[in-house]
């Protein structure tokens, strides 16, 4: 830490509210839920607050412009330093990071961290409000989707390791089947990988099994400085690396096959805590999957497998809860639910739980004392990454 | 055709009533001289960077990587390589097409980059990646300046 220079953060609380695919609650409202909760686990009320950063994607969800403000008093910022930070799909891990150089940098002794979607609001489904995230010019006038040029990425992968679908498939059954034990989950199922084979083809190689659903919901936790965490928790867990990385903004100048942006993030978090053997050192992770084969993706860009790898390792249960290196023990993405900043905090929070020995029956096996969350965005070229420690 | 956008606040308008918010998007320095050689020439085009090498298809008007401008211009021709493909049920809406669509990335060989677009004249089933494809050009008459002047890119045997 002292080669940076800067002060050591803790984690000392997390709230989430229940993912589903249209909440009842404001976004504002499910924000005052989940940071109510995290302040309650820390043990502190909001003027003990000294700063707030909010995530959230699109405006185009939720419909509001300008959502930072819309939602600022919800997230508790009312007359306190704030700001939003939106890294598309990254957002839910970069937004604690944002919260880690506030009070990293001693300008803060705590923050709230607060990560919002809703997305049931726009109709007839959310995935029109991606059409202008693309480019005019080249990729809009052919009637380009979100999935599709996900199902290109896949495709590639997949080719370039000689992978098979039904490898893929067994993340979804896998992150399904634990999301059975997440309190908040959207989509606990118990499947085969035949159900997902069997699946509604959407955009060959992605069937309907292979992605995560659209949700509403909202992800806090509170950050301190040492001597504050200290004074509230005996438990603190700290924030000891982060990185983030972007590509290039033009997905046809990438290899595809491997996410490059991934690794620059985890190489950068993982030279900032320290760690010289990513999958010796790190215990459990949760890695972004909104797609089921992301996650095999997401494995080997932060070198936890060697590259084409990961689908192996999942064959053989390394990654379940009881596995040497449990991958989403929350039910991920793919079970809990996408609520997309949310979502990425959500993972957070379930790190931060997991090292504290509070997950319950998502509890990994193994004693967790190393963990890392990681989110992917913008358009498919944006790592976030977060290493924390009990 | 790109530079459309009056600056002069005596000839705009007012319209009393109801107006969707509409977007202009100009095609940009590079895109537009890009679209010139598609709609009058049947023409792809790449940048070349003096100072790297990299050929950018589509051009662009600077090196993501050097940051230097990109000034000399190359016909890197209408046959490309299919990089990765999906076939798609879904429009944008999320509503089930009448027939799949099929899409690929072209590469263009020795370039940087490629071009996303629609596959014809080939049966989904018949696809492969690493197939050799040709650009299908609209008429003349028919060209606009978009990337639809290309009608679609079809296999070739080679
Ligand atoms: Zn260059």
């Amino acid at each position: 830490m002292e080669m940076f220079g800067k002060r050591r953060v803790a984690v000392i609380g997390a709230g989430m509210t229940l993912f589903r695919r249209n909440l009842k609650e404001t976004g504002k409202e499910l924000c005052w839920e989940a940071a109510k909760m995290a302040l309650d686990q820390a043990g502190l009320e909001l003027k003990d607050i000294e700063a707030v950063v909010m995530g959230t994607a699109p405006d185009a969800f939720d419909g509001v412009h300008m959502k930072g403000e819309y939602l600022a008093d919800g997230a508790g910022a009312r007359k306190k330093p704030y700001m939003r930070v939106f890294v598309g799909g990254g957002t839910g891990v970069f937004t604690p990071i944002a919260g880690w150089w506030h009070v990293a940098s001693g300008m803060f002794d705590t923050c709230l961290v607060v990560a919002e979607e809703k997305m049931s609001s726009c109709f007839p489904h959310p995935a029109y409000a991606f059409h202008t995230i693309f480019d005019p010019i080249m990729a809009r006038p052919l009637g380009v989707t979100l999935i599709w040029i996900f199902a290109l990425e896949m495709h590639r992968y997949m080719h370039v390791h000689g992978i098979k679908k039904e490898q893929i498939a067994r993340v979804a059954v896998k992150n399904k089947q634990n999301a059975l034990d997440h309190p908040c989950a959207q989509l606990p199922q118990k499947i085969t990988v035949e159900d997902v084979l069997n699946s509604e083809v959407l955009c060959w190689p992605v069937q309907r099994l292979d992605i995560s659903p659209t949700s509403d919901g909202a992800a806090v936790a509170v950050l301190a400085a040492e001597h504050v965490a200290k004074q509230l928790t005996d438990n603190p867990v700290w924030i000891d690396g982060v990185g983030w990385c972007i590509d290039s903004t033009y997905w046809t100048n990438r290899d595809l096959y491997y996410p490059k942006y991934v690794e620059c993030a985890a190489r950068m978090a993982y030279k900032m805590a320290g760690i010289k053997n990513p999958p010796k050192e790190i215990d459990v992770a949760e890695v972004y999957d909104p797609f089921d084969y992301k996650e095999l993706h997401h494995m080997e860009g932060l070198m936890l497998c060697r590259k084409g790898e990961a689908p192996r390792l999942t064959e053989e249960g390394v990654t379940q809860r009881d596995g040497d290196l449990p991958i989403n023990p929350s039910g991920g993405l793919l079970g809990v639910g996408n609520p997309i900043a949310a979502a990425g905090m959500m993972k957070v929070c379930e790190i931060f739980w997991q090292l504290r020995g509070e997950a319950g029956k998502r509890q990994v096996k193994k004693d967790a004392r190393t963990g890392l969350a990681q989110a992917w965005g913008d358009l498919m070229q944006y790592g976030s990454v977060i290493i924390m420690r009990s | 055709m790109s530079r459309e956008i009056s600056t002069c606040p005596l000839r705009l308008r007012h319209y009393p009533g109801h107006l969707e918010p509409e977007y202009a998007y100009t095609l940009g320095i590079a895109g537009e001289r890009f679209f010139r050689e598609i709609k009058e020439n049947a023409r792809i085009m790449g940048a070349k960077c003096k100072k790297c090498g990299k050929i950018y298809v589509p051009p662009k008007l600077y090196c993501e990587e050097c940051f230097e401008k990109l000034e000399e211009w190359v016909d890197v021709g209408t046959k490309g390589t299919v990089y990765t493909f999906t076939i798609s049920f879904l429009d944008e809406h999320g509503e089930k097409l009448e027939k799949p669509e099929i899409y690929a990335l072209i590469k263009f060989k020795g370039t940087y980059g490629g071009i996303v677009h629609r596959l014809g004249e080939v049966k989904p089933e018949n696809v492969r990646i690493g197939m050799k494809v040709q650009a299908v050009f609209k008429p003349l008459t028919e060209r606009k300046g978009t990337i639809n002047d290309i009608a679609y890119f079809k296999p070739i045997m080679e």
